[in-house]
């Protein structure tokens, strides 16, 4: 292969592999869609009117949050077409974005994860949250159909458990 | 509030609430009693301990939880600091997933002064309904907790904490005064439970 012939296919393959990533983005699975406090994360919440919606706090350095993460995804691809979004908030500080990010790579999750905003006391946040959350991770809360808040999950829960509680939500 | 009002609120949180131990104690309340044995094999009795100090500071820690593990150096020059004037610091890990040896190697790489026991099947994180890791009840001599929550707000930099709140319950407990934020709250991680 000449030097042109080679030039050629590196453009071709640097063109395949553009498209490929853009595939991936347009999929849904990219790294943090943004940065949320606790008012904007509600205003999230709201755009869900009409679907079930489970909010998963998580952080990289929380290997429960990891754990459960995977089935997050499964719930969201099962359940998603009758209803359900997941979402997730990373409480993850901006020191660490590189760690999550690479999780979220590896993770490739099917449902949209955004950043707690950094500054502040936390204890703002999570009081606005849930106040029966003691800050915690994982946690999660769940919103019915109509917007309001159904139940909150404390701890890591298994893909039954949140299938039982998104299934009372959603039939 | 009207007592109906009362009581749905009441209803909603106890639907809301993810918790299957007992409550937490409530500040002013008293501070469940328990036993353990340290990682040197003393008896460490909470009841004994609240009577002989001007309080107990009850520690759920960890080896493994970066929040806790931010907090070592903290939680060591507090212990440190405080004892001398009467006030004992106690870690109690509750990991099931962080044995006696981990402990107490961790303890020694971070220059722990203060007890520390292991929890078996965490049976006082359970009385205490802790949560994560690091959470704090301070416990005064009549064994009533007197404050509860993190140790302050800044995990990342302790050089730009704003909010010392266990150091300032401390102060107000030495001082004789109220304290004014006995309730504070952070993010952890979550106690790995049998």
């Amino acid at each position: 292969m000449n030097r042109a012939a080679r030039e050629t296919a590196r453009r071709i393959g640097a063109a395949l592999a553009a498209l490929f990533v853009a595939g991936i983005a347009a999929a849904g699975t990219p790294g943090i869609a943004g940065e949320v406090d606790a008012k904007g994360l509600a205003q999230r919440v709201a755009r869900e009117s009409g679907r079930v919606v489970l909010v998963n706090f998580w952080a990289t350095w929380c290997v429960p949050c990891r754990e459960e993460f995977p089935e997050l995804s499964r719930l969201q691809a099962k359940y998603g077409p009758r209803g359900l979004q997941v979402l997730g908030v990373s409480t993850d500080f901006a020191s660490q974005m590189p760690a999550v990010e690479k999780f979220l790579a590896e993770q490739k999750p099917r449902f949209p994860n955004y950043r707690k905003k950094s500054g502040g006391d936390d204890q703002q946040f999570i009081d606005a949250v849930e106040t029966s959350w003691r800050g915690e991770l994982p946690f999660s809360v769940l919103f019915a159909r109509d917007g309001k808040k159904a139940r909150a999950l404390s701890g890591k829960h298994t893909y039954r458990e949140y299938e039982r509680e998104i299934l009372k939500l959603l039939n | 509030m009207r007592p109906a009002r009362t009581f749905l609120l009441l209803a909603g949180a106890l639907t809301l609430s993810g918790a299957l131990q007992a409550a937490a104690p409530q500040v002013g309340g008293p501070a469940p009693r328990f036993t353990l044995t340290t990682v040197d094999g003393k008896t460490f009795s909470l009841a004994d301990a609240a009577r002989s100090h001007k309080a107990v500071v009850v520690m759920f820690i960890a080896t493994k939880c970066p929040y806790s593990n931010a907090y070592n150096e903290r939680m060591r020059d507090m212990a440190a600091a405080y004892e001398k004037q009467g006030i004992l610091f106690a870690g109690i890990n509750s990991n099931k997933t962080e044995p006696a040896d981990e402990v107490i190697a961790h303890a020694k790489q971070h220059g722990f002064g203060f007890s520390l026991m292991k929890d078996p099947d965490n049976r006082v994180a359970d009385l205490y309904d802790a949560r994560h890791t690091p959470e704090i009840f301070v416990v005064d001599p009549d064994g009533k907790v007197r404050y509860h929550g993190r140790i302050d707000e800044n995990y990342e930099e302790p050089a730009k904490v704003a909010s010392p709140d266990l150091k300032n319950a401390l102060d107000a407990l030495l001082a004789g005064r109220p304290i004014a934020k006995a309730e504070t709250k952070a993010f952890g991680c979550s106690i790995k439970r049998v």
